[in-house]
């Protein structure tokens, strides 16, 4: 049940065009080719996305990473004036937000619309994953700080050589999470960029596969009219493909990372 | 005299704590200032409900009209249709998708071989880190008018059905995609719970001859109440907010009816018609209000029942 629709998936994907409509059922592509992919890398959008998320990430998760780790670190001290309304302030986050209206008039005040900095600014810190680290970081002995503080190092010096070794795991966690969060990303790219050349993987994959179809679709039921997108729809096979290619990252890295996906949502679940 | 003295000395000495603590204030400014323009920013934002938007003068300093907005946004009858809508999906969702965790949870926890319970886990985990965009993708070829199950409809010598266009299918179509893409991840904290119970119990209800469903209904059921209540408090909670990436993935023109929620129709009137920001903003803000109080709510009765609520217990704040 879960696996059956991915595997149409590939086999969708490898079906000329012809056989796709010409056979009832497709269970298994008789003459397997390669050309939806040709014709999907020919067009070379999915590639545009590709190097656009891929930057996301290089330029985001250190951001996610080291403003959530300071600022966590930091919250996680003993006898700190003030932390108490900080922290009720963050927490308020998670109860009420802006909205994405008000979000999207914020960046066009600060100018950054159509910027890559958009999107990776909009999605700095995780108040959840944020909260998961400063509890892992109060399980830490307080003793450990206070002698590296004696010895005079400084509260960034304390946190990259004593407290980070530490917390490998937690690290490792968090990091996945804001990993795949930004690689799954695409509203606020939606609503933030108008650039073609600037669209990450996932509007890439939304342009090529959903609208299209739902559009077909839709005028199938007598509503809207297909006749206006139509040179724009490529066959199944080739939308296939892009979720493909658009999936297998993932697909190849989770089997692996899948424990400490599990190990991260238990953290959470502790305090939940 | 003396009063003026005291207080001098708890403010020195407030001072003093505030001076030692200079450089861990260093570690938590990046993260202060990013939440003061990109969370807090945006809810001064919210304000413009209560302007007239002029472009020129920004969202800052528009000039205030009062509840005015409001009074377009209560008469606008796609707007309680939207709220309509919301609720219809969210409690349906809640209602249909709700339970499949706690059984697969059971189900997966019934395995005896440990490694296909590991490989079981990782399949039906693994749609939870696809984006909608993706499994909207997989859904939309699978149930097409050409997809594979309508191939076997005509297979069967039956009409082709239109599942992503039918009103009537389309609650269904979100309903059953949401259960599969998420029962897997939602499923782990059943699993963690009953793994949590105590053997003994289990060893003793054999003794006394006690089936697998008797052993499931009277030991492993009541042993994660606690967990299931908590859960369903949380997604009552979220009711508001769930499933946008979802709906707007999957909806389309020919379902406009049942599938705009309020998110939905915040970003139509938004983005898709005549541009009015304080009007969009002014539903946007009844929106967050609105989840606000459910997850207050949700928040009481989870300290009510378990004295932890939403955030971990009052200590967790210190």
């Amino acid at each position: 049940m879960i696996i059956f629709p991915f595997y149409n998936v590939v086999v969708v994907s490898f079906t000329s065009t012809k056989e796709y409509f010409e056979k009832s059922i497709v269970l298994f592509p008789t003459k397997p080719t390669l050309d939806a992919y040709r014709l999907l890398f020919k067009d070379g959008r999915l590639l545009v996305g590709y190097k656009t998320t891929l930057l996301i990430m290089i330029l985001g998760l250190p951001i996610n990473m080291f403003l959530t780790v300071s600022m966590s670190y930091g919250l996680s001290r003993q006898g700190l004036p003030g932390k108490k309304i900080i922290l009720m302030l963050i927490v308020f986050t998670m109860l009420f937000h802006g909205g994405f209206i008000a979000l999207y008039l914020v960046m066009m005040t600060l100018k950054l619309t159509n910027t890559i900095w958009s999107v990776i600014l909009a999605y700095g810190i995780n108040t959840f994953y944020l909260i998961i680290m400063r509890n892992y970081f109060m399980t830490l002995p307080e003793a450990l700080v206070e002698s590296a503080r004696l010895d005079g190092a400084g509260e960034w010096r304390i946190m990259i050589q004593i407290i980070l070794p530490l917390s490998k795991p937690i690290i490792a966690t968090i990091s996945l999470f804001y990993a795949v969060d930004r690689w799954n990303e695409w509203f606020n790219a939606l609503l933030f960029i108008r650039k073609p050349n600037m669209v990450p993987l996932q509007l890439i994959l939304r342009n090529i596969v959903i609208e299209s179809i739902l559009m077909v679709e839709a005028s199938s039921e007598g509503v809207g009219s297909a006749l206006a997108l139509d040179k724009q729809i490529f066959p199944m096979g080739v939308k296939m493909a892009a979720v493909l290619v658009t999936m297998v990252p993932v697909m190849c890295v989770f089997p692996f990372l899948q424990r400490h996906f599990v190990k991260g949502i238990m953290i959470g679940a502790i305090k939940t | 005299m003396g009063k003026y003295s005291k207080n001098d000395i708890r403010f020195s000495s407030l001072w003093n704590s505030v001076w030692k603590a200079r450089n861990v204030y260093m570690l938590i400014i990046p993260g202060l200032i990013w939440y003061l323009f990109f969370a807090y920013m945006p809810m001064y934002g919210l304000t413009l409900a209560f302007r007239t938007y002029k472009a020129n003068l920004g969202i800052f300093r528009s000039p205030w009209i009062g509840f005015e907005n409001f009074v377009y946004v209560f008469r606008d009858p796609r707007f309680f249709e939207s709220i309509k809508t919301t609720l219809i999906i969210n409690f349906g969702r809640l209602i249909f998708s709700f339970p499949f965790p706690i059984l697969l949870a059971l189900a997966i926890n019934e395995v005896r071989v440990g490694r296909i319970k590991k490989v079981m886990h990782t399949i039906f985990t693994f749609p939870h880190f696809l984006s909608w965009v993706l499994v909207s993708g997989i859904m939309i070829n699978f149930l097409s008018l050409d997809g594979f199950v309508n191939s076997i409809v005509k297979f069967l010598g039956e009409e082709p059905i239109n599942f992503l266009g039918n009103q009537k299918l389309f609650l269904p179509f979100v309903f059953i995609t949401a259960t599969w893409k998420s029962a897997g991840w939602n499923s782990i904290i059943y699993l963690s719970a009953i793994t949590g119970i105590d053997t003994e119990q289990y060893q003793a209800a054999e003794i006394d001859g006690a089936s697998r469903l008797q052993r499931i209904l009277y030991i492993t059921l009541p042993n994660i109440m606690s967990t299931i209540a908590v859960m369903f408090i949380l997604a009552v909670g979220r009711l508001m907010t769930e499933g946008f990436d979802q709906i707007f993935n999957m909806s389309n023109a020919a379902v406009r009816s049942v599938s705009e929620t309020l998110d939905m129709y915040i970003y139509n009137i938004t983005f898709r018609g005549a541009v009015d920001f304080s009007f969009s903003t002014a539903v946007s803000l009844f929106k967050s209000v609105i989840n606000l109080l459910l997850l207050l709510l949700a928040n009481r009765v989870l300290i009510w029942i378990s004295g932890n609520g939403l955030f971990g217990s009052k200590e967790d704040l210190k």
